[in-house]
């Protein structure tokens, strides 16, 4: 329903061009104003940094053991303390946590482009194309694709690019679902029948008519995407399936830290942490997003 | 209304079949059984490793459509799945493993719907409320909490507060105690297993049917149809139990079938990190083990357990909705 509301804003803000620049200012302002939303925001500008110049951070490389100190308790010298095998913690948080985000962009970049144009494709196209696009979504969405995932995962030895291959073709099945329904709403509309009659192809009509419609709900599954990714590519390398040591993702270091629970529980605590915190600033970064996208919302916003 | 439950049963038992092929094509492209033989000492030639393989029907010098066509015929036929390539029997592990799973899914599954929708229906009542604030904030940090660190949190505390009491209070390992009998002790023995996992399934699964439902509930709480039903003097609760819920559970239940395949991953790990001896744990050692027909034996378990969950779904949303009961 809200979406449906924000698509029509959407289209008087494509067609008056000075407006628009007012509009996506109203976004910013909207998201600003959400405390929550912008703590999420520092939160993650703060880890994407760590994650591209923590290195400085420790002197410790993530691979190399210091054998002079095994399971040592964090300290001056160890910040977040050593696991069994003599590594800095610090240093495997700060590469597993650039592996996990690295991993979860490219993903969520991939599963929105994805989703959108087998959504709004099927949606649009209708017919056999419908047919079979809603099929596949269906089956995916029934196979128990965890276990496919692992099973393709593990093959490949734990190469952190194929698994972005791997994970993003199975990551676009729930959203493309939500996107054909509300497509299903939007071809109806008369700016599209009207570009029909005037003659635009079947393809531009999706790409520049219904996808810039659905902008604020592929922006908000966009960080969902990221969510979704990191808990899932936690899960995979938790098992085994996923990132192999010696590379290093929070799943690992989770892993290591799970076997050592009471005796040294700062190698699980730290990643723990971080990755909490990770996913609960990109949530908080979409909410702020879906509230300020939100037209129902505009009582709250504007002042 | 038996049609259909008929017709949805055909057409899932449909997606069933095909999701099980199409995982037995997946799991032989990608996993080498033979690979299991290389690692044993005096290393056997390729000739030994594919005549032992060959007993078991995972010979990799068969072409794959004979080999799929005996194992399919070996399940609809004699309901066979197969064997390990060490020859043991994928039957007799699933056969104990499925209980110990089911039960925790399901019981989990029941639990999340109902302590989500509770507490859905409690924070759109005190809308924007303190209540409603406060679950709100926990269901968001829950729900983004890895699985793996949940089940982790709980083992750590139950650990910690079984050393300050001194005894065992909370069992973190296994699914059941070795030596116990009768019938009383061995059901309070299981339910002392089965506590901390799902505890940690239903704080997680939870989550999504409180979000959902509490906004399900806010759309129609404000519906006219509400509002008819109170000007006729109805209660508020029995207006909201009666209209509000009602129309606003429907919904929810058609979302459970699809929440199941998310519970049983949660499965997965919990049982891994519980040491539960279920399908989590088959699914790796399968997996590790390159035990093709085990692989796709938990495939289809998982198949077939949300096919339960949307039938169910599908009966619900009868039971709830008059338009479906009717057609």
């Amino acid at each position: 329903m809200s979406v449906t509301t924000a698509s029509i804003l959407r289209i008087e803000s494509v067609h008056a061009e000075p407006e628009r620049l007012g509009r996506t200012r109203l976004y910013v302002r909207r998201f600003m104003r959400n405390r929550a939303a912008f703590a999420g925001l520092l939160i993650f500008a703060l880890f994407v940094l760590i994650s591209l110049f923590g290195g400085f951070l420790s002197p410790y490389n993530y691979a190399t053991p210091d054998f002079l100190a095994l399971t040592q308790p964090p300290s001056a010298a160890h910040l977040f303390g050593t696991t069994s095998g003599g590594n800095d913690v610090l240093a495997q948080v700060i590469h597993g946590m650039q592996r996990s985000l690295t991993i979860a962009i490219c993903v969520s970049l991939a599963t929105v482009i994805l989703s959108a144009v087998i959504g709004a494709g099927a949606a649009y196209l209708r017919g056999t194309v419908e047919k079979v696009s809603l099929g596949l979504i269906h089956f995916l969405l029934v196979v128990p694709s965890f276990l496919i995932l692992a099973l393709i995962a593990n093959s490949v030895a734990g190469d952190w690019r194929v698994l972005i291959v791997v994970l993003s073709a199975f990551g676009w099945v729930g959203a493309a679902r939500v996107i054909w329904s509300v497509s299903t709403t939007l071809r109806e509309r008369e700016y599209v029948v009207m570009a029909e009659l005037m003659g635009v192809g079947r393809w531009r009509i999706i790409v520049r008519h219904l996808i810039p419609n659905l902008a604020s709900l592929l922006i908000v599954n966009a960080t969902l995407g990221v969510v979704g990714t990191v808990l899932t590519e936690t899960s995979l390398s938790f098992l085994g399936f996923g990132i192999k040591v010696p590379d290093v993702s929070l799943g690992v270091l989770l892993q290591e830290g799970s076997s050592s629970l009471t005796t040294a529980p700062w190698i699980f605590f730290f990643p723990a942490a971080v990755l909490v915190l990770l996913t609960v600033s990109v949530t908080l970064i979409g909410d702020g997003l879906r509230d300020a996208f939100d037209p129902t919302s505009a009582a709250r916003g504007r002042r | 209304m038996i049609k259909l439950l008929v017709r949805r049963s055909t057409s899932w038992l449909i997606l069933i079949v095909v999701a099980t092929n199409v995982t037995y094509l997946l799991a032989n492209l990608f996993l080498d059984p033979r690979s299991n033989y290389r690692e044993t000492r005096p290393i056997p030639s390729e000739k030994q490793i594919d005549d032992s393989l060959a007993a078991y029907g995972l010979d990799p010098r068969v072409p794959l459509i004979e080999r799929w066509w005996s194992w399919l015929r070996d399940i609809v036929l004699h309901f066979d799945w197969g064997r390990s390539p060490n020859g043991g029997s994928v039957n007799a592990e699933m056969a104990y493993r499925t209980l110990v799973s089911a039960q925790l899914v399901l019981i989990a599954t029941v639990l999340c719907v109902i302590v989500g929708v509770g507490l859905g229906v409690v924070s759109a009542i005190h809308q924007y409320g303190v209540i409603d604030r406060v679950l709100q904030a926990v269901s968001i940090l829950l729900y983004n909490v890895p699985t793996v660190v949940m089940a982790l949190l709980l083992v750590f505390g139950a650990i910690r507060i079984n050393e300050s009491v001194g005894h065992t209070l909370f069992l973190v390992a296994g699914s059941q105690s070795p030596q116990v009998s009768g019938l009383l002790p061995t059901i309070v023995d299981r339910l002392a297993h089965l506590l901390l996992p799902t505890v940690s399934l239903t704080l997680l699964g939870y989550v999504g049917y409180h979000l959902t439902q509490r906004s399900l509930l806010l759309d129609t709480i404000n519906a006219d149809f509400v509002r008819t039903a109170r000007a006729t003097g109805l209660p508020y609760g029995k207006a909201i139990r009666r209209h509000a819920l009602r129309a606003a559970l429907i919904p929810t239940a058609t979302s459970v079938a699809f929440s199941i395949p998310g519970v049983f991953t949660g499965a997965i790990i919990t049982e891994s990190i519980f040491g539960w001896h279920g399908m989590g744990e088959y699914f790796s050692l399968t997996l590790a083990k390159n035990d093709v027909n085990g692989v796709v034996a938990v495939a289809a378990f998982g198949a077939l357990m949300t096919a339960i969950g949307a039938i169910l779904a599908d009966i619900a949303t009868a039971f709830l909705d008059p338009r479906v009961r009717l057609a």
